[in-house]
């Protein structure tokens, strides 16, 4: 079910490794909590290193395969993959233990420090420090959309598409499920044409 | 907050989430006009302060809607945030295993990933518009928000300490 040719090139000597299985739904809680802590900002290269490289659980063609029906399906991407994988090996429990894996940890530290934050937020140099983060925050938002913007860049649909969006939701302040049911699908049924023209 | 209160908050994320292209980030929009606009369940500050925490902790980004649900109603609102993102993810790929033996599957797959780009790049470019406007300062978190992406795309500095470096920065700054 590869979709994408890798865009990476991956390391040889990993690449003619044989493919493993998890061992149990526990191994891949615990991988998948490794994963986690690694990730600040995009877990994409975390996990491929980990599933494709270290573990060897995909070969990296079924690892873009997998990544890009993630991204396809609705809700964040790295949950979809957890969950795809997961159940791939041992049904349920399996996207249940790679999930938990990859939420459970960070997100008892997260609120951590959310508590702690809200705790001190009298003090003026914290809620400066905030301040600047939060702008650091923006910034890094910024340089995923202009990101975004180079991988359609000459392609006019997809650049009026993105126009449009953004006027509804920005300017326009139309709910995002308005947006997504009118020029998502007329986007969707767009794409649904030209891959079907194009050669597999 | 009220159960139903709680319920309808929940019941948003869930509907927000089966939208959700180009990850949670592209969503920050709505999710402003809902939580900040209509309800004002949390001040314009709040909302920026849970992304933040949420890209300077490890994990994933998304758990910036753990911090938004949890600053709303505690353990409850987190929950809610939280599951309604997370709920359609969990489902839609056991869904997959038997759609994947249609015939045209990988080229739906294609198409809704080309489809969808330009709308979350859309999405991404409002959450931006969105979160610049209404920058603290302003001036001075313009200026933060041009140095950061400055330092982003002109060196391999890991956004992290990007984030980090800001916040120390941040705190000397006159606000």
């Amino acid at each position: 079910m590869a979709v994408d040719p890798p865009r990476r090139p991956s390391a040889l000597a990993a690449e003619d490794l044989p493919l493993q299985t998890p061992g149990s739904a526990w191994e891949l809680f615990t991988t998948f909590t490794l994963i986690t802590l690694q990730a600040f900002g995009g877990a994409l290269v975390h996990i491929e290193r980990a599933v494709v490289h270290k573990k060897r659980w995909l070969s990296s063609e079924d690892f873009f395969g997998l990544f890009a029906i993630s991204q396809a399906l609705p809700g964040p991407t790295g949950i979809s993959f957890c969950v795809l994988l997961g159940d791939r090996y041992f049904g349920l429990r399996g996207a249940a233990a790679a999930l938990a894996g990859f939420i459970l940890v960070p997100a008892v530290g997260v609120l951590t420090l959310a508590a702690l934050f809200q705790h001190f937020q009298q003090l003026p140099w914290l809620q400066g420090a905030l301040h600047g983060m939060g702008a650091a925050s923006v910034g890094l938002i910024t340089v995923m959309a202009m990101r975004m913007s180079r991988g359609l860049r000459g392609e006019r649909v997809a650049m009026l598409v993105a126009a449009l969006t953004f006027v509804a939701v920005a300017l326009l302040h139309l709910p995002v499920s308005a947006v997504m049911l009118t020029l998502g699908v007329a986007s969707v049924a767009w794409a649904w044409r030209l891959v079907g023209r194009a050669p597999p | 907050m009220s159960a139903p209160a709680l319920l309808a908050l929940f019941a948003h994320f869930l509907s927000l989430s089966v939208f959700a292209t180009g990850g949670g980030m592209a969503l920050a929009s709505d999710m402003h006009r809902y939580v900040v606009d209509e309800h004002g369940y949390l001040t314009h500050t709040q909302f920026i302060n849970s992304i933040a925490l949420a890209q300077a902790a490890p994990g994933p980004n998304i758990l910036f809607v753990t911090v938004m649900g949890w600053q709303m109603a505690g353990l409850p609102g987190a929950l809610a945030t939280t599951l309604g993102m997370s709920l359609p993810a969990m489902v839609f790929p056991v869904l997959i295993s038997r759609a994947s033996r249609m015939a045209q599957f990988n080229r739906l797959i294609r198409a809704l990933q080309r489809g969808l780009g330009p709308i979350a790049l859309g999405l991404m470019a409002s959450t931006c518009f969105l979160l610049t406007r209404e920058t603290p300062g302003p001036w001075l978190g313009l200026a933060c928000i041009a140095a950061s992406v400055a330092v982003l795309t002109l060196t391999r500095t890991p956004p992290v300490a990007v984030i980090l470096a800001a916040g120390v920065l941040g705190a000397w700054l006159p606000w």
